[in-house]
């Protein structure tokens, strides 16, 4: 019953006229971000969180919540039409997507994406619902080990899944933890690495290191591989189709797909670091292995599109789990999400449910409202935002490096921080190019200061001792699915480079 | 050109290292985990792995995009934007930013150019500095806005 009260509180915070405007803003923000690509939810997350500064914080992180989830809907339309995933989490719904609006039969694959993003994205929001609360009360025995194990988990699962150099992987997160270091010592007092610099004592900022990383380094990427050029030629006009509505057999054949992809992309979200590109990846492969006709995949096969979409918007409704009942996120757009929580005197973790239940729960009421507004804008709105992808990108990018500049040196006035943008733009760029992670860096550096904490904490409980983080049941426990999760990841990846090869 | 950018980050670990180990201290005066104990370990992996990818990757050669010379003269737009915008202020900067921007990559539409480098700047700055009323730098000729 408690659940159902707090709902109802959630709701009664969530239809307020000027947040349920702000939830507006924000998906319509989120699916112009989805469909630009090179261009992700963490970086405009940071450019709009100077712009909620003058709001109530309940609307600001519905607003900013509703851009985070509503960029994974977008993403898909630019997969479908264009081949060209705006997002990274909808690069499998290229796989099949596009071949179907080749064949004819975009306007049902639009529809049948805006149907499985909302059920992926509605079925993740009631598990958050019915689950959360008992992963509160878990967590809330959770001492310096576990939170220590917890964070290791996180950039090591995000490492290892999303692919590329492991040691490229490793190296981006020690850079992270790098720039954590900056700054005052929180239990000293000391100053390290500030070299007497004022603007250095408060620490690196990681707002102009998150803009510059996702928003300049991925505009310079596009630029050099040449988006500017290539534009929105090849796109497929869905107008002239005889047909834009999918069938009833379309739901009928993809009813399993719809829930197998929803649960499976849930689970990968709750897990840190894993993330809505890995779900909808090992959702494909799913479907294919489940379905009886295999040799469709890749040529226009329904349940290729629709289980993938449920599985990416499914496993962001599940990356919340983490972030508020741990305060640990699993990407760069949640880690940006915590930032803003602790912008506004917010302390995600075991008690934020308990201890200010109309913002947790506004938040997940909030959800429900906007995969509705979502699910409207797909399958209405789908004209206006063909029209944006349209638009050149040669156009598109300086106005975006633009708004990149003017938010970084917003947020505190401060030309040290806007060239700190810029250096991170330079150094994202170089590391998309030759395979780092920059979103291993980004996370490193939020979840940096936590983990030396825990670290110093756990070694002075045990004296020195390594074995606290195997002899506490619960760190045993997260060690445990720690190296299960790595262990999937790695064979996962060996399967992968056998096929290709 | 990796080579290169594994160098950079091999000497910026070198020297963070470096200092981990010669400015902070390993144990605090109370005998607990000092400021030093952290960056240490941060310090040596960092500078033990890129070492060691510098040696296994060192032969590794990309071909460069055709489009590096265009990436190069966005880079350094952007680069000039942030140099200008504490002497010409908030605006006057997106103004010529934009217009020097599009000017090079939206080439033979100058009206459209131009039109779209006084609209976008204006809306920008009505959005932040009016409505946000955030910080924006002023320049040396302040707007009475």
């Amino acid at each position: 019953m408690d659940v159902f009260a707090n709902l109802l509180l959630g709701l009664s915070v969530a239809v307020s006229p000027a947040n349920l405007a702000y939830l507006f803003i924000g998906v319509m923000v989120g699916m112009v971000v989805g469909i630009i690509p090179g261009f992700g939810p963490a970086a405009a997350l940071a450019i709009l969180l100077p712009v909620t500064f003058g709001m109530n914080p309940n609307g600001a992180v519905i607003m900013l919540a509703a851009i985070y989830y509503g960029a994974q809907y977008g993403g898909t339309i630019t997969s479908i039409l264009l081949n060209t995933p705006g997002e990274s989490s909808s690069v499998a719904s290229t796989f099949d997507g596009y071949p179907l609006a080749q064949q004819g039969r975009a306007g049902p694959a639009l529809v049948m994406q805006a149907v499985a993003s909302f059920v992926g994205g509605t079925l993740g929001v009631v598990l958050i619902t019915l689950l959360a609360p008992a992963f509160a009360q878990v967590t809330r025995s959770f001492g310096p080990p576990e939170f220590f194990v917890l964070v290791m988990m996180g950039l090591s699962t995000l490492i290892v899944m999303v692919g590329g150099n492991w040691r490229y992987g490793v190296i981006s997160a020690l850079i992270g933890f790098a720039l954590g270091t900056v700054g005052v010592d929180l239990e000293t007092g000391q100053t390290r690495f500030t070299f007497r610099s004022a603007e250095l004592i408060g620490g690196i900022d990681f707002i102009p290191i998150a803009i510059g990383l996702f928003g300049l380094g991925e505009l310079y990427y596009a630029f050099y591989t040449g988006m500017h050029v290539s534009g929105s030629g090849g796109i497929v006009q869905y107008q002239k189709e005889k047909r834009f509505w999918p069938q009833l057999r379309d739901f009928a054949e993809t009813r399993f797909a719809l829930l197998r992809g929803s649960l499976l992309g849930f689970v990968i979200g709750v897990i840190p670091g894993a993330g809505a590109t890995i779900a909808s990846l090992m959702s494909y492969s799913l479907e294919k292995s489940a379905s009886k006709t295999p040799e469709k995949f890749g040529k226009g096969a329904m349940a290729g599109l629709v289980g993938p979409e449920a599985a990416n918007n499914a496993a962001s409704s599940g990356a919340m789990v983490p972030l508020l009942t741990l305060g640990i996120p699993g990407s760069a757009s949640t880690a940006v999400l915590l930032a803003a929580f602790v912008l506004w005197g917010l302390t995600p973790g075991p008690l934020l449910m308990a201890q200010k239940p109309e913002f947790a729960w506004g938040l997940i009421a909030s959800m429900y409202l906007g995969n509705v507004a979502l699910l409207a804008l797909n399958v209405f709105a789908i004209p206006l935002f063909v029209q944006m992808i349209k638009l050149p990108y040669r156009i598109l990018a300086p106005a975006v490096i633009l708004v990149c500049t003017i938010g970084t040196y917003s947020v505190s006035g401060s030309i040290v921080e806007t060239w700190l943008m810029f250096g991170a733009g330079l150094v994202g760029f170089f590391m998309k190019l030759y395979g780092f992670s920059p979103a291993a860096l980004v996370l490193a550096l939020v979840l940096g200061p936590l983990a030396e904490q825990s670290l110093r904490q756990s070694l002075t409980i045990s004296r020195g001792s390594l074995m606290i983080f195997v002899e506490r049941p619960m760190s045993l426990w997260i060690l445990g699915i720690t190296a299960a999760v790595l262990a999937a990841g790695i064979l996962m990846r060996r399967a992968g480079a056998q096929r290709s090869s | 050109m990796r080579a290169g950018f594994l160098v950079a980050i091999l000497l910026v670990a070198a020297g963070y290292t470096w200092l981990a180990f010669t400015d902070l201290s390993y144990l605090s005066s109370a005998g607990r985990l000092g400021p030093g104990f952290f960056p240490r370990i941060i310090g040596v992996c960092l500078v033990a792995l890129c070492a060691h990818s510098l040696y296994a990757d060192f032969r590794l050669r990309e071909a460069l995009s055709a489009h590096w010379r265009t990436t190069l003269v966005v880079a350094a737009f952007s680069a000039a934007f942030v140099a200008v915008l504490d002497l010409l202020g908030g605006l006057l900067s997106m103004v010529a930013f934009l217009g020097a921007a599009l000017a090079y990559l939206n080439r033979g539409r100058p009206l459209q150019n131009a039109a779209l480098a006084v609209i976008l700047p204006v809306c920008v700055y009505l959005l932040f500095k009016v409505w946000l009323n955030a910080a924006l730098p002023r320049g040396i000729l302040p707007l009475p806005l």
